[in-house]
């Protein structure tokens, strides 16, 4: 039967009323720990060549630098820690959305019927505090892929679960 | 029925070993020219040439192209491929032996090419496009022309005959040659590029090599001749002013032709036949290509053409097409059309949309962020004209001329559309326009972006993911862009179009 009815655009499912579920705060922790080994080991490198080199002019210079990147530090845990409520994720019947960012927020969101293949990552630290990455990929070149990071082990696989179901019933 | 039997094993042809034997070659050259470069540098600088009569050298040359030799045959002898039941078989590798099968459900494409060895010796490469996997490569390098065509239309017959689903049925019969592109088409089209460009280009690479360059400069006196010319001893600001011009003028006398050779290399009896179902395109001097477009696998397609073009009755029009192998060509371009031929084209792939398009403006914010993103730009280019005589500061002049007509043609060519359809969107800037035109059906995924300074006006970009390039609509209000989203996910979720 073939019906050609207005779609009332007022009427589509909407998502500026998605309900977002913020991912596992102990990701925040993973953050962090990144980070902070990244400008601790270029701080302390820095830090143990400035402690021997008897060179004046490298010292004052190192002393700069170590300023500097302890400046830049601060500056990316305070954006990462804002950005960190931000990294949120929804799930509907027919997509997914998943939002992040704190100077350029960014929402993605995925059909279910555009989905190539799907993965679950668990580095070291995700592992120790029991969280996992679901990755969902689609076709797309530039982009349009989405990466939920720290979520709950058995929520990823329950939702890798689900998301396989759905595909597998696409085909 | 064809006169090849592609049922038993076969070899290329036994040209294949030129081939191979010369794409090695190719290879080592290239891995090898710098040190080779510098070797030569070195002997023409101690004054003594390389005795290129030694017996070792001879002989090491020798061994090095006969072990070549002997791999190219070797490959030639272990590379076969076959087509049984519904597969296309490749076997190749000399130690570690490898078998690639196909099934003729995941070929997508076939294309034919030709590089310059290989139209020297008259065979073609025939290369298969898979899909769903990056890395099966299959490509026949040495085979004779109708050979070629024979495999190519049986593997697309077979192909065709697997998808059963697919409505071109009748394609092969209803073909025409569509557009040939004459010289004088090409030479208009390569005098009217964008020479600004091949500029940058040039002037990067000049400036990458510039160390190089400096001793052969200074070993013949280039700077004193160019002084002698014009007749100028003292070093006022006329006389660097004039050289500068003078080597600006000179390069960009260079950049012409070189804009213009490159058109002519790369479109070379540039060849459109239209099917029903899409486009043949071949073109090519040096690297002949050939591949079909089918409007399924279409993902973006842009117009684009610029101020002298547009006088001229010239347009462009680019396809990226979806490919699951990224060293494959992902965009493809047919230049030197007319305005009748776009409109024609774009109707043939995107039915009507020029009739349906209404034009929305993004919001006046996306002049102040290019203005404001150019007044930065304006002080870096103007701390580097500080160290330069006073005189220079009157570039800004034409700086500030140039950021705004370019805001305001930019301002006034964007424009956005979106029905059930299609996602138009419009840009360019004072000299270049261009519009980019994707199928809802084929967007893989929506992205709204904000930046904190949109943030406060409430606004936001949509981005729509193809399996290609995307599209941006830049800065609209953030309900609108929320709507389009709703509008576009809600389309592509009920539809349950293929994509592909």
């Amino acid at each position: 039967m073939f019906t050609n009815d207005q779609i009332d655009v007022g009427a589509l499912p909407q998502l500026e009323n998605l309900n977002l579920k913020p991912i596992d705060s102990k990701y925040l922790y993973i953050i962090l720990i990144n980070i902070l080994s990244v400008f601790f080991g270029l701080l302390g490198g820095l830090f143990i060549a400035r402690w021997i080199s008897n060179d004046q002019g490298f010292r004052s210079f190192a002393l700069v630098l170590l300023v500097i990147i302890g400046l830049i530090g601060v500056m990316s845990l305070t954006i990462y820690y804002l950005g960190f409520k931000n990294r949120k994720y929804a799930i509907r019947e027919q997509d997914m959305t998943y939002t992040q960012g704190y100077i350029v927020t960014k929402m993605v969101t995925l059909p279910y019927n555009r989905i190539q293949h799907l993965e679950i990552k668990r580095s070291f630290l995700s592992r120790k505090f029991g969280l996992s990455t679901l990755k969902i990929y689609s076709a797309g070149e530039s982009g349009g892929d989405l990466s939920i990071k720290g979520l709950p082990k058995d929520v990823a696989e329950r939702q890798y679960a689900y998301l396989t179901q759905i595909i597998n019933e696409r085909v | 029925m064809s006169e090849f039997n592609f049922e038993n094993p076969s070899r290329q042809s036994a040209k294949g070993i030129l081939v191979i034997f010369g794409v090695s070659v190719f290879k080592v050259g290239k891995g090898i020219v710098i040190a080779g470069a510098a070797l030569v540098l070195k002997y023409l600088q101690s004054g003594k040439g390389p005795d290129l009569t030694q017996p070792i050298f001879i002989i090491s040359v020798l061994a090095i192209a006969i072990f070549f030799l002997i791999i190219a045959i070797l490959r030639y002898l272990n590379f076969k491929f076959f087509l049984k039941e519904d597969y296309f078989f490749l076997q190749k590798g000399i130690i570690n032996k490898e078998e690639i099968s196909v099934s003729f459900g995941r070929i997508q494409n076939v294309y034919i090419k030709q590089n310059l060895l290989q139209q020297l010796i008259n065979v073609v490469s025939l290369a298969i496009e898979t899909a769903g996997d990056d890395k099966t490569e299959i490509e026949i390098n040495a085979l004779s022309k109708t050979k070629a065509l024979a495999l190519k239309s049986k593997l697309l017959a077979e192909v065709k005959a697997q998808n059963t689903n697919s409505d071109e049925l009748d394609a092969a019969e209803t073909e025409e040659l569509y557009f040939k592109a004459s010289v004088k088409k090409l030479l208009l089209e390569g005098m009217s590029e964008n020479h600004l460009k091949s500029f940058v280009l040039i002037f990067a690479f000049l400036v990458g090599i510039y160390q190089d360059i400096k001793e052969f400069v200074n070993s013949v006196e280039f700077a004193e001749r160019f002084r002698g010319w014009f007749q100028l001893n003292s070093e006022s600001v006329m006389t660097l002013l004039l050289f500068n011009i003078s080597l600006v003028g000179a390069l960009l006398v260079v950049s012409f032709f070189f804009s213009m050779i490159r058109m002519f290399v790369q479109n070379f009896d540039l060849t459109v036949i239209r099917k029903p179902n899409g486009l043949e395109i071949s073109k090519g001097l040096f690297n002949k290509i050939s591949l079909s477009l089918t409007s399924s696998r279409i993902q973006t397609t842009t117009v684009s053409t610029n101020r002298l073009k547009k006088a001229l009755g010239l347009y462009k029009l680019a396809f990226t097409q979806a490919m699951a192998n990224k060293k494959q060509q992902l965009s493809f371009s047919v230049v030197g059309l007319n305005r009748n031929q776009i409109y024609e084209l774009l109707d043939q792939f995107y039915p009507k949309v020029l009739d349906k398009i209404t034009k929305h403006k993004p919001n006046i914010y996306i002049v102040y962020r290019r203005l404001w993103l150019n007044v930065w730009l304006l002080i870096v280019i103007n701390i580097g004209l500080y160290f330069l005589p006073m005189e220079f500061l009157l570039l800004n002049i034409l700086f500030v001329l140039y950021i705004g007509f370019n805001t305001y043609y930019m301002y006034k060519k964007t424009y956005y559309h979106v029905d059930e359809n299609y996602v138009v969107l419009g840009g360019g800037g004072l000299i270049d326009t261009f519009s980019k035109y994707l199928e809802i059906h084929k967007a893989q995924a929506v992205e709204i972006t904000q930046t904190i300074f949109q943030k406060r006006r409430k606004l936001a970009s949509l981005t729509v993911h193809s399996a290609s390039k995307s599209i941006t609509i830049p800065h609209i209000e953030k309900t609108e862009a929320l709507a389009i989203s709703n509008f576009i996910l809600y389309l592509v979720e009920s539809q349950n179009k293929d994509w592909m």
